[in-house]
């Protein structure tokens, strides 16, 4: 089943065309990653799809954007009921100037959820969903910056679990952290595939190899290929793709 | 000359030129402990002036002046934080932000005794106030609030924006961004902010001039339309205008430590809220 | 790291079972082949053959995991010399697989097979264990990771070589008193031979478990047999 689907999407920001007619499909459940040179596009793809684009001023968009079949950009959508439907993990982790707990509470906060022993568990929950509470479980009041770079990110990755989203879209999130940590991420990306559906955008092509199940190259804001991530790596049908994940790239 | 030569030779520069500074500093700081602490006693600060001001006290200048700083204080932190708000976190790069933005300037750079009279117009005869601590507590204010809207735009400035590109991700609000995340986070550096406006608000004496302050009222204020006595008006006026000068002066010294003493306090205060908060919060 | 397995491994861990399966799977293939060659068994023959597709699948369900694996995962070390010996596991396995149906078929096919009595002369039912247990053998040392076993394996394909030096002389003599049997001895000859190679093919497969495990290469280097004998011949140190 489809859970994301877009048709021709053009995106400006003022005067640049920074995506050129991208149609593609996401598969509920499944990992999907972006690769490509820096400035084609992958982010500003990725960032449609909860429209943190909206904070942009001077853009403009047209073709059609579907989550769950609704048209994100219909105007009577409440683009924080969408956002709270499509969680995002950034490149640096940035975790509230607050505690632990209250750090992964906040999504539920902000939502209107007030019961304690609902937060209480739903935080665990989270925690646990992030592999990370057999690290914190004793620590939950003190100070997320107290966590190390890894941990926070994964700090991170359980607060946009709170809110129970459909879609987990990550904006390369492991290209601040050391191997170790980003391994524990990629791991965590697999294991999380099974509840939710992941689109990630990363550098590192060998990251998209290892988690993802399907894969697109942007090249200047044109979506060369999309396909199997194995087919891709293994056979893909562009020239272009082939000389980029190569390193013939330019 | 060496490229090691020449950068010794501006490190001393530098360096001179800083202890020059910090000992100006000492040395008003000295001259005036010096000349004030003898007359310092539980009678100066505790009792009003008597005797044509040349015996008593500076109870009634102390508490008119506390009254000035929590007066001002409350008219000045409301708008400037909102506005403050409003022009670093709705409107940040657009026309109205940098429109609103130079007219603070502009607010900021206009002499104290323009705020003086401007009070005096529109508080004390406009309003029908008349000299009370009600118009110079909004005298002081408006002078306070470029500084307030500079600094508390400082300190959200200082969050950084994927905090609040974090928030909006959960689905949270603008307001609640604001409320939640990016208040909370400037706090500590807001509060420094506004201590310090409040610490040169207080020794402002021009533009309580025609607003508020009294020549001599040794009875302390019951309402908030009475007019109060003002430690730096007290010390301007024992300072050039008593009958016996020389006699006087002793009682100014003591005066102007109780001033400065005061503000150092404030800013002190300050630093050491900083201090609390960034420890409480884990520190950026 | 974590306790739990790591995503690559499990599937490093489903690719050596594809691999487990193949093997098992030629072992059985040897082990009929042989069967129907000795008694003449020609159903058993016809099974051999039927299942030799399923071998041809196995190799390329392997190396579409392996190329998959390394496209995916790039391994490096340890895992890429896996994956590597795999890929030439998986061809050699389905050489052996080859020459067993080649043998299968002659049963079937051929009305010149050699006699009982020839066949007990040439020791084709001995020539048949050894390099089945040479095949059984290589797979625990990969099971296991032994590398130490590889010495043995190699000193069985030299008694397969003499049983077929010693075979096709007999062969040679026996065409010079019977010239009318030619073609029966002809294919008794390629049958032995067939056996041969997959004597050799077995080294193969131990050549490539030592490079997985002790990354050395025996490949064509002079006494490679000779020199792992020796190492195997060491007195084991008492535990």
């Amino acid at each position: 089943m489809n859970i994301v689907e877009t048709k021709d999407v053009n995106f400006y920001y003022g005067d640049f065309h920074a995506l050129k007619g991208v149609s593609l499909d996401v598969v509920k459940n499944s990992v999907t990653a972006f690769i490509g040179p820096s400035g084609c596009g992958k982010s500003t793809f990725l960032r449609l799809l909860n429209r943190m684009n909206d904070l942009i001023p001077d853009m403009k968009l047209t073709g059609k954007c579907l989550i769950n079949g609704k048209d994100i950009y219909d105007k009577r959508v409440d683009v924080d009921e969408l956002r709270k439907k499509v969680g995002m993990v950034f490149q640096k982790p940035n975790p509230f100037p607050k505690t632990i707990f209250e750090n992964i509470a906040y999504g539920l906060r902000v939502n209107g959820i007030k019961d304690k022993e609902f937060i209480r568990n739903r935080v665990e929950e989270s925690l646990k969903g992030a592999a990370l509470w057999e690290e914190v479980k004793d620590k939950l009041s003190r100070s997320a910056y107290d966590l190390s770079g890894g941990q926070q990110q994964r700090l991170c990755i359980a607060r946009a679990l709170a809110v129970k989203p459909d879609i987990l879209l990550m904006d390369e999130p492991a290209s601040a952290l050391d191997p170790i940590s980003t391994s524990k991420i990629e791991e965590l990306i697999f294991t999380l595939k099974a509840e939710y559906t992941i689109v990630i955008v990363t550098h590192n092509m060998q990251q998209a190899a290892r988690v993802s199940d399907s894969t697109g190259f942007f090249m200047l804001g044109e979506l060369i290929e999309f396909s199997e991530t194995r087919k891709m790596f293994l056979n893909p049908s562009k020239e272009q793709t082939q000389n980029y994940i190569t390193g013939r790239f330019g | 000359m060496s490229k090691k030569l020449s950068q010794q030779i501006a490190f001393w520069i530098f360096r001179i030129l800083g202890v020059f500074v910090v000992g100006i500093l000492l040395w008003i700081l000295g001259f005036i402990i010096y000349n004030g602490i003898g007359v310092i006693s539980f009678e100066f600060i505790f009792d009003a002036p008597r005797d044509g001001m040349l015996k008593g006290g500076i109870f009634p200048a102390i508490v008119g002046t506390f009254c000035l700083i929590v007066g001002s204080m409350i008219v000045a932190f409301p708008l400037g934080v909102m506005s403050a708000i409003y022009t670093n976190e709705y409107v940040r790069d657009g026309k109205i932000s940098k429109f609103i933005r130079m007219m603070t300037n502009n607010l900021g750079s206009i002499p104290s005794i323009i705020f003086g009279l401007f009070g005096m117009a529109l508080f004390v005869n406009t309003m029908s106030w008349g000299d009370s601590i009600l118009a110079g507590s909004f005298t002081l204010g408006l002078l306070a609030l470029p500084l307030v809207i500079r600094t508390t735009e400082e300190a959200l400035r200082t969050v950084p924006d994927s905090l609040r590109v974090g928030s909006y991700a959960l689905g949270a609000s603008k307001l609640q961004t604001i409320r939640y995340v990016t208040l909370p986070a400037a706090f500590p550096n807001i509060v420094t902010g506004l201590i310090l406006s409040v610490g040169r608000v207080s020794g402002e004496t021009a533009p309580i001039l025609f607003t508020v302050a009294a020549y001599f009222l040794p009875k302390l204020p019951s309402s908030v339309f009475d007019q109060v006595m003002a430690l730096p008006y007290h010390l301007y006026v024992i300072s050039t205008s008593g009958t016996n000068l020389e006699a006087a002066r002793p009682m100014a010294y003591g005066t102007a430590l109780v001033l400065i003493t005061l503000v150092l306090i404030i800013n002190f205060s300050a630093s050491l809220i900083r201090k609390h908060f960034s420890k409480k919060l884990g520190g950026h | 790291m974590d306790k739990a397995m790591r995503h690559f491994e499990k599937e490093l861990i489903a690719l050596k079972g594809e691999i487990n399966g193949m093997w098992q799977l030629v072992l059985s293939q040897l082990q009929k082949c042989k069967q129907a060659y000795v008694t003449n068994n020609i159903e058993l023959a016809r099974e051999v053959i039927i299942r030799e597709k399923s071998v041809n699948s196995f190799e390329l369900d392997i190396d579409k995991g392996c190329e998959n694996f390394i496209a995916l995962f790039t391994p490096v070390a340890m895992d890429l010399r896996l994956i590597i010996s795999m890929i030439k596991i998986s061809t050699t396995l389905e050489r052996i697989a080859d020459f067993a149906d080649g043998i299968a078929r002659h049963v079937v096919d051929d009305d010149n097979v050699a006699s009982e009595t020839m066949k007990e002369d040439l020791k084709i039912e001995a020539m048949f264990d050894i390099v089945i247990s040479m095949l059984s053998d290589s797979f625990v040392a990969l099971e296991t990771e032994n590398s130490k076993l590889s010495g043995t394996i190699l000193q069985k394909d030299d008694d397969v070589d003499t049983i077929y030096e010693e075979g096709k002389r007999y062969l040679a003599d026996y065409i010079l008193k019977d010239p009318e049997k030619g073609e029966c001895i002809l294919n008794t000859f390629l049958t032995l031979r067939k056996i041969e190679r997959i004597g050799d093919h077995c080294c193969n497969i131990v050549e490539e478990i030592v490079f997985y495990i002790d990354a050395k290469v025996l490949k064509h280097s002079k006494g490679r047999r000779s020199e792992q004998k020796i190492e195997n011949n060491e007195p084991e140190e008492p535990k």
